[in-house]
C-alpha cells in the first residue's frame, strides 16, 4: 500500500483512528464530541465498557475521552466508540482531570506513534509521565508535578521544529538543573 | 362557458334570477398546467441529499415521467430500503448524496414531514450513481457499482431497470 505524507493542522476523520475528544454537549442517548474536524462526533453512552441503560458512564460535558471512529466518511457525521469490537476498553474511556491538554502538527503525531520512537523513550528517562495521543492531533499529558508536565509539554510542541542533537542536548540541560 | 360573464352585456342586473339552463358555468383555474401530486403507490425519481445512520433525504424530482416544476421533499428510512434483513442494511452503502433513485411512495405524511419512501423492491434504487472519482459508476450486481476509471467498487442499492426503459 502507498500513501502521502504531508504536513497538515486540519485533521479530517478516519474509521479505526484513535483521537481525543472533549465532550460539548449531552442529547438524550448521545454526547457530542469535539474531534478538531469540520463536525462534531456522536458517542453513544453505552459505548463505553461495563455501560448498560441502568449503569451509565460518568460523563459530564467538558470532559476528555479517548476512543475510536466507526463510522467516518465525507457524507454522515462521524460517530466514535470507547470500545473496541470485543467490548472492551483496551485503553480507551474518559480521561481523569488532572493533566494538560494541547495542539501539535498530524505530522508530529504519526512520528511519535511509529514504533521505537526515541523522543518518547528519551523523555521518559527524563521525568515518568503519563501521555495520550490523539490522531486529530492533541497530547494529553501528565507527570508528577505541574512543573514537569509543562516542560514535557512544551518539549513535545518543540520536537516538531527541532533536529535529534538538539533535542538532545536540551533534554541533558534539563537533567542537569 | 369558461370565460363568460355572469351577465349578459347590456342587460341591468336586476333581482330577476335567469332560468338554470342560461346560467354560464364559471370554472377557476389555477396555473397554466396542472400541477400532478405524488400519489401513494406512485413511482417517483429522486436525487439524494444527505444521508443519516438512521435514513436517506430527497428531492422527488419527477412523478412517473413528468417533471415537478418545483422539488418536493421525501425520507427513504433505513427499514425501508430493502425487502430482506431490513434491519442489517447501511444507509451508507445503499446510497450516496447526489444518487438518483427510484422509489416509490409508500405515505403522504403529515402537515409538517415530508413524503415516506421505499425502495423495497428489486427495480427500485439507484439508477444513476457518481463515483468518488467523478465518473458514472456501472452496475455490476444489485448490491456493487463500479467505476470504469480506477475499476473502485462501490456499494449501492441498485435498481433492476427494465429492458424496455434502458438506452444502450
Amino acid at each position: 500500500a502507498y500513501w502521502v505524507d504531508s504536513q497538515q493542522k486540519r485533521y479530517v476523520p478516519v474509521k479505526g483512528d484513535p483521537i481525543i475528544g472533549i465532550v460539548t454537549a449531552k442529547a438524550g442517548d448521545i454526547f457530542k464530541v469535539d474531534v478538531g474536524g469540520s463536525e462534531q462526533a456522536s458517542l453513544s453512552y453505552l459505548a463505553f465498557e461495563g455501560a448498560t441503560k441502568r449503569n451509565r458512564p460518568n460523563v459530564q460535558v467538558g470532559d476528555l475521552v479517548y476512543g475510536q471512529f466507526i463510522v467516518a466518511n465525507k457524507d454522515m457525521e462521524p460517530e466514535m466508540v470507547c470500545i473496541d469490537s470485543s467490548g472492551r476498553a483496551n485503553g480507551m474511556g474518559i480521561i481523569g482531570h488532572e493533566g494538560l491538554l494541547f495542539k501539535v502538527s498530524l505530522g508530529l503525531i504519526r512520528k511519535l506513534l511509529a514504533p521505537n520512537c526515541e523522543i518518547i523513550q528519551e523523555l521518559g528517562q527524563l521525568y515518568p509521565f503519563e501521555i495520550v495521543l490523539g490522531m486529530n492531533g492533541r497530547i494529553w499529558v501528565k507527570a508528577k508535578t505541574v512543573q514537569q508536565t509543562l516542560i514535557v509539554a512544551n518539549i513535545l510542541e518543540a520536537c516538531e521544529h527541532m533536529t535529534s542533537e538538539q533535542r538532545k542536548q536540551a533534554l541533558a540541560k534539563l537533567s542537569e538543573s | 362557458m369558461p370565460g363568460a360573464r355572469l351577465a349578459p352585456s347590456g342587460s341591468k342586473l336586476t333581482g330577476h334570477v335567469p332560468p338554470a339552463w342560461q346560467l354560464p358555468v364559471v370554472s377557476v383555474v389555477r396555473d397554466a398546467e396542472a400541477q400532478l401530486l405524488p400519489d401513494v403507490g406512485a413511482i417517483v425519481t429522486c436525487k439524494v441529499c444527505s444521508i443519516n445512520s438512521r435514513f436517506a433525504k430527497v428531492h422527488i424530482l419527477y412523478v412517473g415521467s413528468t417533471p415537478l416544476k418545483s422539488a418536493f421533499r421525501g425520507t427513504i428510512r433505513r427499514e425501508d430500503i430493502r425487502a430482506t434483513e431490513r434491519d442489517k442494511v447501511e444507509v451508507y452503502k445503499s446510497f450516496r448524496p447526489g444518487d438518483i433513485v427510484l422509489a416509490k411512495v409508500i405515505s403522504l405524511g403529515d402537515a409538517q414531514s415530508n413524503y415516506l419512501l421505499s425502495t423495497a423492491e428489486n427495480e427500485l434504487g439507484v439508477v444513476v450513481a457518481h463515483g468518488e472519482a467523478g465518473a458514472r459508476l456501472v452496475p455490476i450486481s444489485w448490491c456493487e457499482m463500479q467505476c470504469p476509471r480506477t475499476h473502485t467498487k462501490e456499494f449501492r442499492k441498485v435498481a433492476r431497470v427494465q429492458p424496455q426503459f434502458l438506452q444502450t
